[in-house]
């Protein structure tokens, strides 16, 4: 049996006297999309950054694919893809170098690493622009080649961090067709956002982050059952709406714009 | 881990061709400097008794020693312009370890210091008329511990610098004190006795030994001096090592 894209037990995190991550645990099996939700300031990115090694955490362990993030941080690494929240590229290189690159860091020579950068430059739609420096790029082109970077050694863990922030419709649509691409292979896939209708297009598991817990977790439709059954019979629940339940932050039925779809 | 730190070097050299022109600077200006400074140190060599020196056997390497020590801003850059463009992160979460990623920062670096004592002094001994009397592998011995020293001062400075402003004050100090005291811009002889008792403790001043002691030939002296070089560098290796945390942030912009 394939061991867990991602094993978190227990990960506690403080930064001085904030409590940002408070005992979290979660899992990811191979081949799932887990959209990790939550309100700014929840501790998802600290939780992604431990995950990915950036950060230790205080207490707990992470495992990447059966690999201890910090006993076997090399074995874990090299079965994990990270797009962090901002874009991160090398202006100055083409698009081709900044994919090559991240090819040759995951391990990948010669004929392979053409092959893959082909494959992610089709995958994304930027096998016309593999020349053009990446400073020339658009703000939707260069999150796509921030993304393709992430999956250059077909990671077993894909992290994105609100992947999709500011782009176009037709680069959203990518993004997703390619993020369930990839758990179509096996990856698993934590992808932390906001824009809630992504989770519902890629039909997701879902984990809310809330002051440094997951406070719910579970298939989508389940949640919506679960959350969504208390509201009144005209109000058609919506993931938004299940979010700001479990985190306490609803303010009023008629204030809170939480997007349910109202009779 | 070679393949890795090669990749990250290869990385860093593809940044440094897309803009050439620091490069340039690291070259050009020592190829500037000897124009002017070996009429200057002519007079001074033949009056220590080398009668047929002119001027080039002090003044290329003295240029080469001064504005190698430019690299320490250099190898700071390469960390530092990771900050400023988000990638550092996503190549500390890479299967990069921190010695493969000091590794290639610093073979990149290498590499450059190389390409910058080649053109140096290949174009000393075409343009200026160096003649090495010595012997040219004693001379590429020391050009190779001077290297290895200011790459490892370059990692050094980064280690403990939080800005780029930080490493560049360091390495343009260091640069002028290290070039002064060493005797690459004025011979030795002729700075004040106080900086004439401290010189020996710069390492500048055992690369000038030991170029001169190449060049003029002898060359008894390169031993001396490469084990310094040496000493030095791995010291300032030791100091990187212990002081660098590659998850302390960074601001790659003043």
């Amino acid at each position: 049996m394939r061991p867990a894209a991602l094993a978190v037990r227990g990960v506690r995190k403080r930064h001085g006297d904030v409590t940002a991550l408070d005992g979290v645990e979660l899992e990811i099996a191979p081949g799932e999309v887990l959209a990790l939700l939550g309100p700014n300031g929840a501790g998802k990115t600290t939780l992604v950054s431990i995950v990915a090694g950036l950060l230790r955490a205080d207490a707990g362990r992470v495992r990447v694919a059966g690999h201890d993030i910090e006993r076997d941080a090399h074995g874990a690494r090299l079965r994990l893809g990270l797009a962090p929240q901002e874009l991160g590229v090398y202006p100055t290189l083409s698009v081709r170098e900044n994919l090559r690159f991240h090819g040759e860091l995951a391990g990948l020579r010669r004929a392979e690493l053409q092959r893959r950068v082909a494959e992610v430059a089709e995958a994304l739609a930027l096998a016309p622009l593999l020349g053009r420096p990446a400073r020339t790029l658009s703000g939707g082109e260069a999150r796509r080649l921030h993304t393709g970077m992430s999956v250059m050694g077909r990671p077993a863990l894909l992290l994105l961090d609100e992947p999709t922030a500011g782009a176009d419709v037709e680069m959203r649509a990518q993004l997703l067709a390619l993020v369930r691409k990839l758990a179509a292979d096996g990856a698993g896939v934590c992808y932390s956002t906001h824009y809630l209708h992504e989770v519902e297009q890629l039909g997701a598991s879902v984990a809310i982050l809330d002051a440094g817990r997951i406070v719910a977790r579970g298939a989508l439709a389940a949640l919506l059952a679960r959350y969504g059954r208390a509201r009144l019979e005209l109000v058609k629940p919506s993931l938004e709406s299940v979010v700001l339940d479990v985190t306490g932050r609803r303010c009023s039925p008629e204030r809170d714009g939480a997007g349910d779809a109202r009779a | 881990m070679l393949a890795r730190s090669c990749a990250i070097a290869r990385n860093d050299l593809r940044v440094v061709r897309r803009d050439a022109f620091p490069f340039v600077l690291l070259v050009a200006v020592p190829l500037v400097g000897m124009v002017f400074m070996k009429p200057a140190f002519r007079p001074t060599l033949r009056a220590e008794g080398l009668v047929h020196a002119n001027g080039a056997e002090q003044a290329v390497p003295g240029m080469l020693v001064t504005c190698g020590f430019l690299l320490v801003s250099y190898v700071g850059y390469g960390f530092f312009r990771e900050h400023a463009w988000r990638t550092w992160e996503r190549l500390r979460a890479s299967p990069a370890t921190t010695t493969e990623i000091l590794l290639g920062k610093a073979l990149g670096s290498l590499a450059l210091a190389t390409a910058q004592f080649v053109l140096v002094f290949g174009l000393g001994s075409v343009a200026m008329g160096l003649h090495v009397h010595g012997s040219w592998g004693a001379v590429v011995l020391v050009g190779a511990a001077f290297a290895l020293f200011v790459v490892a001062a370059g990692l050094a400075v980064t280690a403990v610098c939080r800005t780029v402003m930080q490493a560049n004050t360091i390495a343009y100090l260091g640069t002028l004190l290290l070039a002064c005291l060493g005797g690459a811009l004025v011979p030795v002889t002729l700075l004040p006795g106080w900086a004439r008792a401290i010189a020996p403790a710069a390492p500048t001043w055992w690369a000038m030994r030991g170029y001169r002691s190449a060049i003029v030939g002898g060359g008894g002296r390169v031993p001396g001096a490469v084990a310094v070089l040496l000493g030095c560098a791995l010291a300032l290796a030791l100091v990187a090592v212990w002081r660098m945390r590659l998850e302390e942030p960074r601001q790659g912009f003043a």
